[in-house]
């Protein structure tokens, strides 16, 4: 048995769009060996995700086409397939038997109006002669050994009824039903909690053991790639720039976009004035990138922060009147009604909670989804209606205020949504999306020196004059949080509170965005809740740090030392389920492969 | 069904039951005030050489010498299924009632509604409306059969070409389709296929589905149907094949139609198992109102072929301000939109899970 099972050789794999060719993977080479995992890292666009697809032959053509290179599958038996010739009637007896794919989106990967039961049984049956009563009992051996609770009653339920993890359990069984020689995931637990992350990454390289499989692991995060892989490739504009083993990628990085991509995840060890970022690293002249930095290690170094100072910053901040007060905070939402409508039961999404905000600072939200800190973010801007309790921002107490006067606070307090994509209105070019809010207050005497604002807005965010006239679709995630941004500085606030903002985004387009947050805190004399599930982010950006779960607050201090001495068992697991990506830790994972 | 547990389906079907009720009654009141701002429709049960007297006995009849409020609620009281009345055997041969206990003098009966009588014909207005709905009812289903099936054939066709020859020009019919009233194809349809190459088709212009023959027996001639139900189906078939159309490329590029394909579906399953389902709803609305809307009357195309149908009687009484028969079809209309708006939202829920958990 050839112990290569796949081999891509100069693939090459082009796109006709308005704006001309593009040519998304451009000669790519990599083999993929049996029992191996390996990893492909790079940021949106870079073409790791067409990749797996063109592997798959499931590029949407037109406008996609695979227009050269070999994909040669090496079967169990011996026999060779170069998948970019093979026919669709054989592709589609390999799919989902020999090779089978997780996908990113667990929400919308799985078809809403069929049970979860049926939708893997009915990938047991396509490639399986076996009757239905053999296929249900298969698939619920393998719901128990995706280890999902009460596999029966995950049979019947439809994806909606399940939770994310779940879901994503549910794609890893159907991926794993066929017992398939390659599995491809792409991207599986970026939309996922760090702790669920955690959960589905030991179940699948475990999974991967049982049933002798290769893994190909696309993401945009070297930290989730340092858990995982065995092997990596980094991919950069359709190409790939860098590969080897796990260990010697983290230690001794060689192509400048693999440093940047390292250095640019928040560190949790020590306390960055800013993030590196990959521009730090290289830069594009004349289509030559040009390395600027060689060295990971001294670039964080430059950028540290001494404990000392940081205390100093900490006994400051707190010499000042809170900006913002919460007293035993309360957000109920009725669960269950009875048959005349009234209410039985109550969802306690936030359950009397109290804190302050000082001036200057950055205050933390950590949790799991579902631990209520999105609900006490809108709660605060009333967004969400209160239960009981406080909220006092400069002595105002925000929830009596009329509509009047609330609407003139909405000038002082503004947020930032997380996703960049929704969140824009698509029909407004985004110099009039930033515009509307000061028309709406009636900031600045006219629209042309509001125009004239805009733009000083959107060079503030690093954004260019010319960008006025531009609709939303024509910028990618990163730039359109910078337009939100920049929306949300139009009406000159105090007080802005971020609520998943970088989420969404790529891990190197997340520390842009980050540093950007910061340079503005100090520019405009801003205060931030930052609130985010995952906290390594949250440390990054915070003085202190709020640990909520179930809509209480597990625990609150100075980001620093919940990280060093976190209190409960719950904060503890959500520090131990971020991927940290340390050498040391990988020479351990790789030594025990090996022994 | 799988979706509902039994008790949540029961207790959706009777609040969605209370829901229509309230909105029947609504459309009660609404026709009883329309009605009372009409003329005296004593004057118009007997023409224009009535005598004092025949008018008061009307009047009388009609308890149209009560105050309105009393009026409104004999008239409830007539059309509910469940009223008092006295019990003589003249109520009993007229509401034809059966009796379930008694109050006193008066009885409590079940009954079917009662709409009372034409002014004109005299005849019981539920006989009208009865005779009259069997047409229209049939009428309604072909056109409707015919608009769905193709309308949703050329709408998954037109989406799986999307851009292409196919695609464009089957989008360029349906603006054509949607652009003509029922009573321009109707007509053209008629004369084409009903006059000008009736020796070819078999089919003639005019004609209901149930004829009489010359000793009086009434035969059904299906093929009556076929052109109406052409003039009325044209329109429905150009809107719901945009829909489809619309709706299933939005499905195709969805995440989870991804996925079928990486199980190794062929294109054909993935199509009309995981496609086709998830984008019927906003076609089923539109079938559905649109259904509910033929079952009312297709008036144009009613007079057009000279087919005695609902449509055809409800126009005839508003031109002789018949009220007891234009109430009687109000309120059968309104009844079938509100009982297939229930029957459409259990679809959804079937269709789609997600749906019946809000």
């Amino acid at each position: 048995m050839s112990k290569i099972l796949l081999e891509v050789k100069n693939l090459e794999t082009h796109f006709k769009t308005e704006e001309g060719l593009v040519k998304a993977v451009d000669n790519v080479s990599f083999n993929l060996m049996r029992g191996e995992t390996v990893g492909i890292v790079g940021e949106s666009g870079s073409g790791k995700s067409v990749t797996s697809l063109s592997i798959m032959r499931l590029i949407p053509s037109p406008p996609g086409k695979i227009v050269g290179g070999e994909i040669n599958f090496y079967d169990k038996d011996g026999s060779v397939t170069n998948l970019v010739e093979a026919s669709e009637a054989d592709m589609r007896d390999l799919r989902g038997n020999e090779i089978s794919m997780i996908f990113q989106e667990p929400m919308t990967s799985l078809n809403p109006v069929f049970t979860c039961g049926n939708q893997v049984t009915e990938a047991i049956k396509l490639h399986q002669n076996v009757s239905n009563a053999e296929a249900k009992e298969r698939t619920l051996k393998l719901f128990e050994k995706v280890q999902l609770p009460t596999p029966d009653r995950i049979f019947k339920a439809y994806p909606h009824q399940l939770s994310g993890g779940q879901k994503q359990r549910v794609m890893i069984a159907m991926a794993m039903s066929c017992n398939p020689q390659v599995l491809i995931a792409d991207e599986p637990t970026t939309a996922l909690d760090v702790t669920v992350q955690k959960t589905i990454l030991e179940l699948m390289s475990n999974l991967k053991d049982e049933i002798d499989a290769s893994i190909m692991f696309i993401t945009h995060d070297l930290g989730v790639i340092a858990e995982i892989a065995d092997r990596v490739i980094v991919m950069y504009k359709g190409n790939i720039v860098e590969q080897g083993d796990v260990y010697s990628i983290f230690s001794n990085p060689q192509h400048p976009y693999t440093k940047g991509l390292l250095a640019c995840r928040p560190p949790l060890n020590r306390r960055l004035s800013k993030l590196p970022t990959v521009a730090d690293f290289m830069e594009e002249k004349d289509g030559e990138l040009v390395e600027l930095n060689s060295s990971v290690d001294e670039m964080l170094a430059s950028f540290e922060i001494s404990r000392e100072k940081h205390d100093a910053h900490l006994v400051e901040l707190k010499k000042k009147e809170p900006l913002l007060q919460v007293r035993n905070l309360k957000t109920y939402f009725p669960s269950e009604k009875n048959f005349f409508g009234k209410v039985l039961n109550y969802v306690k999404a936030v359950d009397d909670v109290s804190f302050d905000v000082y001036p200057g600072e950055t205050l933390g939200l950590v949790g799991e989804s579902g631990c209520g800190k999105t609900t006490l973010g809108r709660t605060i801007l009333r967004l969400a209606p209160a239960w009981d309790g406080e909220v006092i921002y400069r002595g105002k107490r925000i929830l009596d205020l009329s509509k009047a006067e609330m609407k003139d606070l909405r000038k002082e307090i503004q947020i930032i949504f997380q996703d960049p994509y929704s969140s824009l209105n698509p029909r407004l070019t985004i110099g009039n999306a930033i515009m509307e809010p000061m028309q709406v207050h009636g900031i600045l005497a006219n629209d042309q020196e509001r125009k004239d604002k805009v733009v000083e807005l959107l060079e503030t965010v690093s954004l260019l004059p010319h960008h006025f006239n531009r609709y939303p679709h024509e910028f990618s995630g990163g730039q359109r949080q910078r337009i939100c941004i920049a929306r949300s500085l139009a009406l000159n606030p105090k007080f802005i509170i971020c609520d998943e903002s970088v989420s969404a985004l790529d891990v190197s387009v997340q520390a842009q965005v980050l540093n950007l947050l910061i340079e503005l805190r100090e520019k405009m004399d801003l205060t931030y809740i930052f609130i985010s599930h995952d906290l390594s982010v949250v440390k990054f950006m915070s003085d202190r740090m709020i640990v909520m779960n179930k809509g209480k607050i597990e625990q609150m201090g100075p980001a620093d030392s919940i990280y060093e001495n976190p209190e409960t068992q719950y904060t503890k697991n959500l520090i131990s389920a971020i991927p940290k990506g340390l050498v040391s830790d990988i020479k351990v994972r790789t030594s025990k492969g090996e022994a | 069904m799988p979706v509902f547990g039994a008790i949540a389906m029961i207790q959706f079907i009777i609040k969605r039951l209370l829901s229509g009720f309230s909105v029947l009654f609504g459309v009660t009141i609404l026709v009883f005030i329309l009605f009372k701002m009409m003329p005296d429709p004593a004057r118009l049960v007997m023409g224009q050489r009535a005598d004092v007297a025949s008018i008061e006995a009307i009047r009388k009849a009609e308890y149209l010498d009560e105050p309105v409020p009393v009026q409104f609620l004999y008239y409830l009281n007539d059309i509910s299924p469940i009223s008092i009345y006295e019990d003589t055997p003249k109520n009993k041969k007229e509401y034809r009632y059966s009796k379930m206990f008694s109050i006193g003098e008066k009885a409590v009966v079940a009954k079917l509604p009662y709409l009372r009588r034409s002014y004109q014909t005299k005849r019981r207005v539920t006989e009208v409306i009865t005779s009259a709905l069997p047409t229209t009812a049939i009428l309604a289903i072909t056109a409707m059969g015919l608009a769905s099936f193709f309308g949703i054939l050329f709408g998954i066709l037109a989406a799986l070409r999307q851009y292409t020859f196919v695609d464009n020009s089957i989008l360029v019919t349906t603006v054509l389709g949607i652009s003509q009233p029922s009573y321009f194809s109707g007509v053209i349809l008629g004369l084409v296929f009903g006059y000008l190459l009736s020796d070819y088709t078999g089919l003639s212009h005019t004609g209901g589905l149930f004829e009489l023959t010359d000793l009086g027996d009434e035969v059904f001639q299906p093929q009556n149907i076929i052109l109406p139900a052409l003039a009325l189906g044209i329109r429905p078939i150009a809107i719901i094949t945009q829909l489809t159309r619309g709706s299933m490329v939005e499905v195709l590029s969805q995440d989870y139609i991804r996925t079928a394909k990486s199980k190794g579906l062929s294109f054909a399953k993935v199509v009309y198992k995981h496609a086709l389902r998830n984008a019927l709803n906003p076609v089923i609305t539109a079938i559905s109102g649109w259904f509910a809307g033929l079952l009312a009357g297709a008036f144009f195309i009613e007079i057009i072929f000279d087919i005695k149908g609902l449509g055809f009687e409800t126009i005839k009484a508003l031109q002789n301000l018949d009220f007891p028969v234009v109430m009687g079809s109000v309120l059968l209309t309104a009844t079938i939109f509100v009982s297939i708006n229930i029957f459409v939202d259990l679809i959804y829920g079937f269709l789609d899970p997600r749906v019946s958990k809000k």
